[in-house]
């Protein structure tokens, strides 16, 4: 029982890592209606840009976590000005944008690799190594508070969609752009807004994965197994990207737990083939055009 | 009369030329190759240096004595740049070319496993420094007769750390996490969990991961739930770091040890108190005692210090000078045969090449505590 409360606790850990990632994947494949797989790099550059901010600029945590994801939405931007937007003026086909999206990727990684380096750094130490201890069940600090930040993030971006003009005029564009555009309603500055806003929740996680697993060129990568998490719960749904993160961590968790760590991902993985053959949308994904 | 005395002037000269040749014989020449430009060049450079000295020293004190005749030792060293094509060039050259009677290096298993058949037509036996891959010597159940090396192999530490952890650390239950994706790991895991078993103990988790995750807890909640006397982690710096870090935030306590791929700067300062009291493999201690010797004449002559190479390739020279004591002739055959029964003690640890598998097998591995955050050797220790 102390191992199942405790692999429950370490799968809500996982997946709230896998959702801060994923709702930015959502965000941007709902206005774009393409996989934005430069997500990943720029979730490492905010890894990067807090832990320079605090060991660099001797910024205090709150600060530097400003700077991270300040300067991610800004760098989100910039990217859909120069990778994105040439395509969207030219009406060019969905794997044009995917394949602009990998080179951007490929780019951010290695010029990382070519100016910092490849080397592992290490995040001052902000919370603690020390996990708060409910009988048997260890719970991280750094995963209590990276759980509750995420929540009160993600409520915000609901908040800010649901009730703000902005918000408004991000879901005309989502339902359908040209219409949307028809309307009034400037795209290509719901576009901006919608790129920063997935940049600022990249900046978030990659804060808190630089804090969790330290700072490298790659940790970019963990972004497929959250990809794969939007999928599940539903591209373009922000509470389904949330919602599959979450089942993705548990289910996870659980095979390694109690069926083989071997299979860990083979198991995880059939089931949600499984999932997406009598729900090709996800949990709750509404569209069902074919989209990539 | 002028006639005569040229002929025997000349006659003289010939007899002379002919005296020097004799003396030339008595050289033997000794091939080296490895990187001497290229990402690996200071280990080349730090093996052919080491080799020059050893000789120049041997010489010094008067040269080797092989089936009664004494001889002075030559070494001709060839960069193949760390590539393996390089590698099979620079054989052939060292021995149709040079005529070398054995051959030093490489220290990469890549270079070392494709010069085989040239070793094979040429009969000359070539001793590999820091190539770890079975492979190098023993081919689909098949000892490569000339080729020989002077380290252990990969699989060899798994058994080390099981005796360790059994006999010495008193330990009876261990989990295993390992990389499954990893051949490396995969070898340490299957040769831990064999020998410690044998010993008596009780394999009580056997976990596995792939490289590139780094969330481990879900191994580590199972692992921490069969309560296990030791965790054995046979997987590079990075992984040991995230995964030492994770246990010791789930309330774990147990001492972790780990293979060769633990030691790095960065162990130290991404695992922290995580990896203290920690233990892990290794080929030598850079502190023992019996390496201070070489270490220190190395340093002396050269001005930088030794890297781990140049130890073994030290040991790769006794083993070779060994051999040619023993040798009947002064011939890559008759060195081959004599390097099959090598039993000579190194300044890495007892060398006893085994005929079957042409590996010093036993060979002492050093033993590595982390202790306040700096590598502290424990002891040196064989599996049996």
């Amino acid at each position: 029982m102390a191992q199942f409360l405790q692999q429950m606790v370490n799968g809500l850990s996982i997946g709230s890592v896998y959702a801060l990632m994923a709702v930015g994947y959502s965000l941007v494949y709902s206005i774009m209606n393409f996989s934005n797989f430069a997500h990943g790099g720029v979730i490492m550059f905010g890894a990067y840009f807090g832990f320079f901010a605090m060991t660099q600029l001797k910024l205090p945590f709150p600060a530097a976590f400003a700077v991270a994801f300040v300067g991610t939405a800004v760098l989100a931007v910039v990217i859909e000005r120069i990778a994105y937007k040439p395509l969207r003026e030219r009406n060019a086909p969905f794997l044009y944008f995917i394949i602009s999206a990998m080179g951007a990727s490929i780019f951010l990684e290695n010029i990382i690799i070519a100016t910092i380096g490849p080397t592992f750094r290490t995040y001052p130490d902000v919370f603690g190594r020390t996990s708060i201890s409910l009988g048997s069940v260890a719970i991280g600090r750094l995963d209590l508070i990276m759980f509750v930040i995420s929540a009160v993030c993600l409520a915000g971006l609901v908040l800010f969609i649901e009730k703000t003009k902005i918000g408004r005029a991000i879901q005309a564009s989502a339902y359908n752009m040209k219409a949307a555009a028809l309307m009034g309603v400037n795209t290509d500055r719901v576009v901006m807004i919608v790129f920063a806003l997935g940049g600022m929740l990249a900046g978030i996680a990659g804060v808190f994965f630089g804090m969790k697993y330290t700072v490298y060129p790659q940790i970019g990568n963990i972004t497929t197994k959250s990809f794969v998490a939007a999928v599940f719960g539903g591209l373009g749904s922000l509470p389904g990207a949330v919602l599959g993160s979450v089942l993705l961590g548990i289910i996870e968790t659980l095979v390694a737990g109690y069926l083989s760590s071997q299979f860990r991902d083979l198991i995880a993985f059939v089931i949600l083939i499984g999932v997406l053959v009598f729900r090709p949308t996800g949990i709750m994904g509404k569209t069902t055009e074919d989209k990539a | 009369m002028r006639v005569r005395n040229i002929v025997a002037a000349i006659l003289v000269a010939l007899v002379l030329i002919s005296c020097g040749g004799a003396q030339k014989a008595d050289v033997i020449k000794v091939g080296w190759f490895g990187a001497l430009t290229g990402d690996q060049a200071v280990w080349g450079n730090n093996e052919f240096n080491t080799v020059k000295m050893l000789f120049e020293e041997i010489n010094a004190a008067g040269g080797v004595t092989v089936a009664g005749k004494v001889y002075t030792l030559e070494a001709v060293g060839y960069d193949n740049k760390g590539d393996a094509q390089e590698a099979v060039n620079v054989v052939r050259r060292l021995t149709s070319q040079d005529k070398v009677i054995a051959i030093l290096g490489p220290n990469a298993s890549g270079n070392a496993i494709p010069i085989a058949p040239i070793l094979e037509s040429a009969k000359v036996p070539d001793i590999a420094t820091v190539a770890t891959n079975p492979k190098v010597t023993v081919l689909d159940g098949k000892v490569k007769p000339y080729n020989f090396r002077v380290c252990f192999i990969d699989p060899y530490q798994g058994a080390v750390a099981a005796g360790y952890a059994y006999e010495v650390l008193g330990s009876r239950k261990a989990a295993v996490l390992y990389d499954v994706s990893d051949d490396y790991s995969q070898g340490l895991r299957q040769f831990f969990v064999e020998n410690f078993k044998k010993l008596g103990g009780e394999i009580v988790a056997d976990e596995s991961f792939k490289s590139g995750d780094v969330d481990f807890r879900p191994q580590l909640s199972k692992i921490k739930s069969q309560n296990p006397d030791i965790i054995f982690m046979p997987y590079f710096f990075k992984e040991v770091a995230l995964s030492a870090n994770q246990a010791r935030e789930l309330g774990m306590t147990q001492v972790m040890m780990g293979g060769d791929g633990w030691p790095s700067e960065q162990l130290i300062s991404m695992g922290g108190a995580a990896v203290e009291g920690c233990y892990f493999v290794n080929h030598l201690d850079y502190d023992d005692p019996d390496v201070a010797d070489y270490k220190a004449r190395y340093l002396k002559k050269y001005g930088i210090e030794t890297e781990l190479n140049g130890y073994l390739v030290h040991d790769a020279v006794l083993m070779l000078v060994d051999a040619l004591k023993r040798a009947d002739k002064p011939d890559g055959e008759s060195v081959a045969k004599a390097l099959e029964s090598t039993n000579i003690k190194g300044i890495t640890g007892k060398i006893a090449i085994s005929p079957e598998t042409h590996n010093p097998e036993g060979k002492d591995a050093a033993i590595i505590k982390i202790i306040g955050g700096k590598y502290k050797f424990q002891q040196k220790y064989a599996a049996k």
